[in-house]
């Protein structure tokens, strides 16, 4: 498969973070997964060793894809093999994502959060309750 | 199915993002195939008002 070049004068990324990628230059195959158990307190407690995926079916279950084997016969005519941006300015890739300046033939990312909030009973609520 | 394309000039002058998170991209190339999942579970038994028990330990080994 004849690919185009991709070409960008200028990139300007603030942060990246868990099994995120910025990658410049091609590839093959990319598989990314980030799992994370996200827990917010309204005290300030943290507790040592905490938080066991398999405890959690959003981290086992699986996700299907439709297979990849669809009999497309692509003809692509390359007039002028290139991409060009100028200027690209991100603030944030996080939780397995990418930034990817260049080709690739199959990439696949998978995320999986689990979102907990621990929060103090309200103090009227408390009070009508007893 | 023929799926025919002609690639001529592709030319963008200026790309402004905030924020790509939870499987997403941003892709200045080429592709043949491309899979995102992103699971986000945040059910009503996730919210747990009451004292701050701890969660199960990670198991090791």
């Amino acid at each position: 498969m004849f690919q185009r070049t991709s070409y960008v004068d200028n990139i300007h990324v603030k942060s990246i973070s868990y099994s995120s990628i910025f990658q410049i230059g091609d590839s093959h195959y990319i598989y990314q997964l980030s799992r994370a158990i996200a827990v917010q307190r309204e005290a300030e407690i943290y507790y040592d060793n905490e938080g066991e995926f398999s405890n959690y079916r959003v981290f086992t279950q699986p996700i299907h894809f439709e297979p990849i084997d669809e009999p497309i016969s692509i003809q692509q005519h390359q007039l002028h093999p290139i991409i060009k941006v100028n200027n690209m300015n991100i603030t944030g890739l996080s939780s397995s994502s990418m930034l990817n300046i260049g080709s690739s033939k199959h990439l696949s990312l998978e995320a999986r959060v689990k979102h907990i909030r621990q929060i103090f009973p309200k103090e009227n609520e408390h009070n009508s309750n007893s | 199915m023929n799926f025919e394309v002609y690639n001529r000039d592709l030319c963008v002058h200026n790309i402004e993002i905030t924020g790509v998170t939870s499987s997403s991209m941003v892709f200045v190339g080429d592709t043949n195939t491309i899979q995102l999942a992103s699971i986000f579970d945040t059910p009503p038994e996730s919210l747990i008002i009451g004292p701050f028990v701890p969660l199960q330990p990670e198991v090791t080994g």
